[in-house]
């Protein structure tokens, strides 16, 4: 009991520290993590070699061989040339240009980090409106919104994505069956819902629409040559994504490679490669492994799933549906990974009890996914975006975000129920 | 030395005038650095011509490190500081500045200016009071005039 009641009390600290921002969250991970090994050591029920088994390096290799290729797109100058071509085929209408860079920027990050997209598009977006004399909120919070909607709809979108995919077995296949549909549809509502919310904004005509015409995406690209390489291996990267289970190949295993035959095809110089990988991610990520790991040893993920079982009695569509809006809920306000990193070995106990747990981490990748849009600091680009706003005249406050972020995460939460409802025979297999 | 080189005709504004002053101060006397005084004349920071096109210029001038595509800058020419702006204190724009005493070698003052992309050095006396003012120009030609002593390789 002592044992359980000191994991929990370590991890939920942690949660706390990472929570209340008294602690950065990669430090008070791996601060978690230490202690975790360090209270299993000193009470025999968790050690290094059960730490390092706790590690889903499947998890870590995607995102770092997904890194290494947005660390090679990042300076070629290829989101600026996405968001300026945007704005020229615009043609200065507001309408038109928040639906282009929404669904650019969500194109995007169905593939690529939807943090680095943001924060590579927002600065564009800034300009597009600055010289066309309109405000850039509605835009800015489109793009962090949309990008995290979009992102829900793949395997590679998402962080919490990766993370389900890799326990659960599910295939690149099984996100574009299974999420996909229900996420272009949530992505529609949030879209129609957001030119609503800012319809007064985007009502207005700027004066000299024109001056985006000048614009040249072409001339904003700085080495197409880079570009050009790097897309192809994205695209072959995706194209192995489709053909992964025929091929038996790992996620991990084709981003890596992609990465690999990126960086061999470029030949960049590679420190300053490694410099814009986001070390402090990984770091993260392996913490909380680490930590939830001790947690699992200790027993408390074990009594969850006990109490869980007894309330599996009410019908699983409804349990799918509690746990869509209980993650949703809490990714709104605690960053989205530690909560489905904790969720996974409870639903994998579930499991082992006979549970069929199919539809629940579907369940889980919606709420964690949707959630996030609801606060200010529900998701890493929002906060970034906010972040960039700060640094303008017109910065994006949380009580704008409440307003506006917040009816676009119950809409598509809302959606994203009604649609699991009806097709919930879908997510059973 | 400085002292020397500097010009003992220096403007100043006292730290309770408005920016909409000392940018009346900057035009009219076509200077590029204003030093910031307090009520005994001694200088508490600058402003300079940079400080003040700061609030005309564009967000993403800030997080953009190249627009050479951009063509037309369009509504961001018409951007003009609101009324409010330019009746705040003078002392929002202020900047620490580096001032330096009479006694100040050329060189030192020169390195200085180049570190600190400078184009003007406020000069303080030895009890902290505002004395003169050099431009670049004035501490690079008069290093160079030293040059003239030196004697020729060829005989």
């Amino acid at each position: 009991m002592i044992i359980q009641v000191a994991t929990s009390l370590i991890f939920i600290t942690s949660l706390w520290l990472i929570f209340s921002e008294k602690l950065n969250r990669t430090i008070t991970g791996l601060l978690g993590a230490v202690l975790m090994i360090g209270l299993g050591k000193l009470l025999h029920f968790y050690d290094e070699a059960h730490a390092v088994a706790a590690v889903d390096f499947n998890t870590l290799g995607l995102l770092l061989g997904m890194m290494i290729l947005v660390a090679l797109l990042e300076p070629t100058g290829f989101f600026q040339f996405l968001a300026v071509w945007a704005g020229r085929v615009s043609r200065g209408r507001p309408v038109v240009l928040l639906v282009l860079l929404g669904t650019v920027t969500t194109v995007v990050s169905m593939f690529l980090d939807n943090v680095t997209t943001v924060v590579l598009i927002a600065p564009v977006t800034i300009l597009i409106c600055e010289i066309l004399g309109v405000n850039p909120t509605p835009y800015l919070m489109t793009e962090a919104l949309l990008s995290d909607t979009g992102g829900v709809s793949t395997l590679v979108g998402d962080p919490p994505n990766v993370l389900i995919a890799s326990a659960a077995g599910f295939s690149f296949n099984d996100f574009l069956t299974h999420a996909l549909p229900i996420v272009v549809v949530a992505w529609l509502s949030a879209m129609w819902l957001l030119r609503y919310l800012f319809r007064r904004e985007l009502a207005v005509r700027p004066p000299n629409a024109d001056v985006v015409l000048k614009l040249n995406p072409r001339e904003s690209l700085d080495d197409p040559k880079t570009a050009r390489r790097v897309l192809i291996v994205l695209c072959a990267a995706i194209l192995f994504f489709f053909l992964e289970e025929p091929l038996e190949l790992s996620p991990a295993f084709i981003a890596l490679s992609a990465a690999a035959i990126a960086l061999v095809w470029v030949r960049p110089e590679i420190n300053e490669v490694l410099r814009r990988i986001e070390w402090s991610v990984l770091v993260f990520f392996g913490a909380l492994f680490v930590m939830v790991g001790g947690l699992d040893a200790s027993g408390v993920l074990g009594g969850l799933v006990t109490l869980l079982e007894k309330l599996y009695a009410i019908p699983p569509v409804l349990f799918g549906l509690v746990l869509l809006w209980f993650s949703a809920g809490l990714s709104a306000f605690v960053d989205n990974v530690p909560i489905t990193i904790a969720m996974i070995p409870v639903l994998q106990g579930l499991e082992a009890h006979g549970v069929n747990v199919q539809p629940l981490w579907w369940a889980l990748a919606f709420g964690a996914g949707f959630g996030g849009n609801g606060t200010i600091i529900g998701s890493t680009a929002n906060i970034v975006v906010a972040n960039i706003s700060e640094r303008t005249r017109t910065p994006i406050t949380s009580k704008l975000w409440n307003k506006r972020g917040l009816p676009v995460m119950l809409a598509t939460c809302l959606v994203a129920s009604v649609l699991y409802l009806l097709l919930y025979p879908l997510f059973t297999h | 030395m400085i002292k020397n080189c500097m010009k003992t005709k220096v403007f100043s504004i006292p730290s309770t005038a408005t920016i909409r002053q000392a940018a009346a101060l900057i035009v009219e006397r076509h200077i590029g650095l204003l030093p910031v005084v307090d009520e005994q004349g001694k200088p508490v920071g600058i402003v300079r011509l940079g400080d003040l096109l700061s609030l005309e210029l564009p967000d993403f001038f800030k997080l953009l490190p190249d627009f050479d595509f951009v063509h037309d800058f369009g509504a961001v020419e018409t951007n003009r500081p609101s009324p409010e702006e330019l009746d705040r204190p003078v002392t929002t724009l202020l900047q620490p500045g580096i001032f330096v005493e009479e006694t100040c070698g050329l060189l030192r003052a020169y390195a200085l200016m180049i570190r600190h992309n400078l184009h003007d050095l406020p000069i303080i006396s030895k009890d902290g009071a505002l004395v003169g003012i050099a431009s670049r120009v004035d501490i690079s030609t008069a290093i160079l005039t030293t040059w003239n002593t030196i004697p020729s390789s060829t005989p």
